[in-house]
């Protein structure tokens, strides 16, 4: 009576012993998420930048504005060692210039401290409010330094791109997750799917190139994550309530989109250029998933991350499409800021089409 | 139309370098003459193998699927390669089509170097290969066209060609119907058609018409000499006897990787030591006739089992003549008569002692290309 469930056991459990490596990712998966996920979001945030500077004129420092620099840039995060600290203080001599660097997202805050000549002694704080994490541990430090110099100044924050709500923050970042999900199940699957059922063999004698086999299936694979991504940014804008401020805004929505569609399809395609099973691949790009979402800074500011996953964002094309898409959905900002993040991914874009043309395997050994 | 295909006159065998093995397997490594074996490679000779060798080495065991094949295909022939199930074939032919490179050895397809001019080579093959290469999500039609496009077939003359081969494979009613809701043999024609889309120069055929019933066997052989009168090279890989009796101008038998013999059909035979079976019936025997009978030329045995007598011939027709000449003279009435040649079971059982189907073929699979790295 049990033979039926026995052989089907047997059967299934022999398969999953076989394959070492899908036994390995099943262990690794819940590991590597403890430590990224947990290091990304849980990590303390230190080292934030932010701008000091005195209102002119008169020219001289106040003691309060040299004090209050020197505490804010000496606010140690638990231990003594300099390397944890909070804030990491800019001095300006210049209002206007320091506030240019906040709005170019240089800096994420900038402190303005009265002359002595103010009327209302009152401390500014300018906070870039597209980030939702930042701006109240500066405010806080803003307080207690304050408090600390006996001062009883009034503080007057400033969120320089209004109320942004932690939804709308994430929000840009789940265009990106779209766009990862459709490059997961579309990019790349088809040459894997091929290989397990040996229709490659039949192309493979064909006069066409490894590159236009590569570039075929990327260009496919960019066109569908970009509808995806395309159709969730519409319906982010319709669940968070974020406006466009103009249609030139629109038109670096969608180049961005693009572009980070390309980086990461050509990423996903450079690894299915090399594997032969499903469960494989889609493990490892599950795996990968997991590693470029979390470091992306969707969640969580990446400034919040210890400093060996903040590596990680370096190569990471999700970090870019991300900080591109805030940069104009959330800030504003134009070609200035992000096209560092698009020069980034269309380098990273073009080493992984190279890699997946150079690994492409043309012979079926 | 032929039924059953008409056997081709056989291409008469080359009498310079016929590359006939010196005995059995063991030590049968055919050595083409070297001189005019390739001062002449430019016009009869459309593949060259010199030394070809394939050793698939994994963990547990290595294989050598292809071990030490010399040989050469001749312009516009149908060539046989011969051989129980793992015995090298599809290797060779992988080989060849670029999808595998040697271990040891060159080969050249239309003297180009399979490991120098992969693209030269791929632009002038067509390939069916062994197991179903076609995209079983897409129409017929789709699959032909994607193929069309791979193969460089002109836009403008592309629709028409994938109409003329859907028709051909009887699948022009359901050119637009998946290729996964099709019988064995629809998908089998359709690669079929498909290898041949770009009116290549060789077309590889790598057993063609495995699984498929008699009928549309015999369709697939009808078009493949169609093809061949086209001048297209056909290399043919099966483990049918009759297929390549009926088909090719020469054959190859490949026993465990190596070359065991190649030649055209009617040399084969004469392979045989024994030679043809001549079968009559009679009513009574002469004793005086039996001794006589023994001592015609070209007979080889005469053994008397009531009412026949069965002679083996080195060449049946010839002897058969004298035979007859002699029961005149001893007035012993004939009431049957049957000549039979070797078919290509009884020389391959003869090179290799053993049958095609019922061979250790199974043991001995070559492991190939696997699908997992």
């Amino acid at each position: 009576m049990l033979r039926g469930p026995l052989a089907i056991f047997k059967r299934d459990f022999k398969k999953f012993l076989s394959n070492p490596f899908i036994i390995m990712m099943t262990l690794f998966m819940p590991i590597m998420y403890l430590i990224i996920f947990g290091s990304a979001m849980g990590g303390t945030i230190s080292h934030i930048p932010v701008g000091v500077v005195q209102e002119v004129p008169p020219y001289q420092d106040t003691p309060l504005f040299t004090n209050a620099s020197y505490q804010l840039n000496h606010i140690s995060q638990g231990s003594e060692n300099d390397a944890e600290k909070q804030l990491d203080v800019t001095l300006y001599t210049d209002e206007v210039q320091a506030k240019q660097d906040l709005q170019d997202g240089k800096i994420s805050a900038v402190i303005v401290f009265p002359s002595s000549v103010s009327n209302d002694n009152a401390v500014r704080v300018y906070v870039d409010s597209s980030d939702s994490i930042t701006p109240p541990l500066v405010e806080g430090a803003v307080t207690s330094v304050l408090e600390q110099l006996g001062a009883h100044n009034p503080i007057i924050i400033d969120k320089i791109y209004g109320d942004i709500t932690y939804l709308q923050f994430f929000g840009v970042g789940v265009i990106m997750m779209a766009i990862f999900t459709s490059t997961m199940f579309g990019g790349g699957i088809a040459l894997i799917k091929d290989r397990e059922n040996g229709i490659h063999e039949g192309y493979l004698v064909t006069p066409v190139k490894r590159s236009s086999i590569v570039m075929g299936i990327i260009s496919s694979g960019t066109v569908r994550a970009f509808i995806a991504g395309f159709t969730i940014f519409w319906i982010d804008l319709l669940i968070t309530g974020i406006t466009l401020q103009s249609f030139q805004d629109f038109l670096l929505v969608l180049l961005v989109i693009l572009i980070a569609c390309m980086g990461v399809t050509s990423l996903v395609v450079s690894f299915a250029s090399r594997f032969s099973s499903q469960q494989e691949y889609s493990s490892v790009i599950a795996f990968f998933n997991l590693m470029l979402f979390m470091t992306s800074g969707a969640f969580y500011p990446v400034i919040g991350m210890p400093g060996w996953l903040r590596w990680i964002t370096v190569i990471n094309p999700e970090y870019y499409g991300i900080h591109a898409l805030r940069s104009i959905i959330l800030r504003n900002q134009g070609f200035n800021v992000i096209g560092i993040d698009l020069i980034a991914l269309l380098i990273f874009s073009s080493v992984m089409i190279i890699l997946g043309i150079v690994t492409f395997r043309r012979t079926l050994e | 139309m032929h039924l059953f295909g008409q056997k081709k006159d056989p291409v008469p065998a080359p009498q310079t370098s016929p590359e006939l093995p010196k005995e059995a397997a063991g030590n049968a490594t055919p050595q083409p003459d070297r001189q005019t074996g390739w001062s002449t490679a430019g016009d009869s000779a459309i593949i060259r193998i010199d030394h070809l060798s394939k050793v698939f080495a994994s963990k547990t065991k290595t294989v050598t699927a292809v071990n030490d094949v010399s040989f050469e295909v001749k312009r516009g022939e149908i060539f046989g390669l011969l051989g129980a199930n793992g015995a090298g074939k599809s290797t060779l032919i992988r080989i060849l089509t670029t999808l595998l490179s040697p271990t040891s050895g060159q080969a050249f397809v239309n003297n180009y170097d399979i490991t120098q001019d992969p693209e030269k080579i791929r632009e002038i093959i067509g390939v069916c290969a062994q197991n179903y290469t076609s995209d079983s999500e897409l129409t017929a039609y789709d699959n032909l066209e994607f193929y069309g496009k791979l193969e460089n077939v002109p836009d403008s003359i592309l629709q028409d060609r994938i109409w003329e081969l859907l028709k051909m494979a009887g699948l022009a009613d359901r050119a637009y119907m998946p290729v996964g809701t099709f019988s064995g043999g629809m998908k089998r024609k359709l690669e079929i058609v498909r290898a041949f889309i770009h009116r290549p120069l060789i077309l590889f055929l790598d057993e063609p018409t495995i699984g498929l019933d008699p009928e549309a066997r015999r369709e697939v052989w009808q078009q493949i000499m169609m093809l061949n009168r086209e001048n297209t090279t056909i290399i043919l890989t099966t483990h049918y006897m009759d297929e390549a009796e009926k088909l090719c101008d020469r054959i190859a038998f490949v026993e465990k990787g190596r070359l065991i013999a190649l030649d055209t059909m009617e040399n084969l035979r004469k392979l045989i030591p024994a030679g043809d079976l001549i079968e009559i019936g009679i009513d009574h025997m002469d004793p005086r006739a039996e001794e006589e009978l023994r001592s015609v030329p070209l007979v080889n045995a005469v053994s008397v089992v009531e009412h026949k007598i069965m002679i083996s011939a080195t060449n049946g027709s010839e002897a058969i003549l004298s035979i007859l000449a002699l029961f005149e003279k001893f007035q012993i009435p004939v009431s049957s008569l049957s000549i039979r040649s070797p078919s290509l079971e009884d020389i391959f059982i003869y090179l290799t002692g053993k049958g095609l189907d019922n061979g250790n073929g199974e043991g001995n699979d070559a492991p190939g290309p696997g699908r997992k790295r």
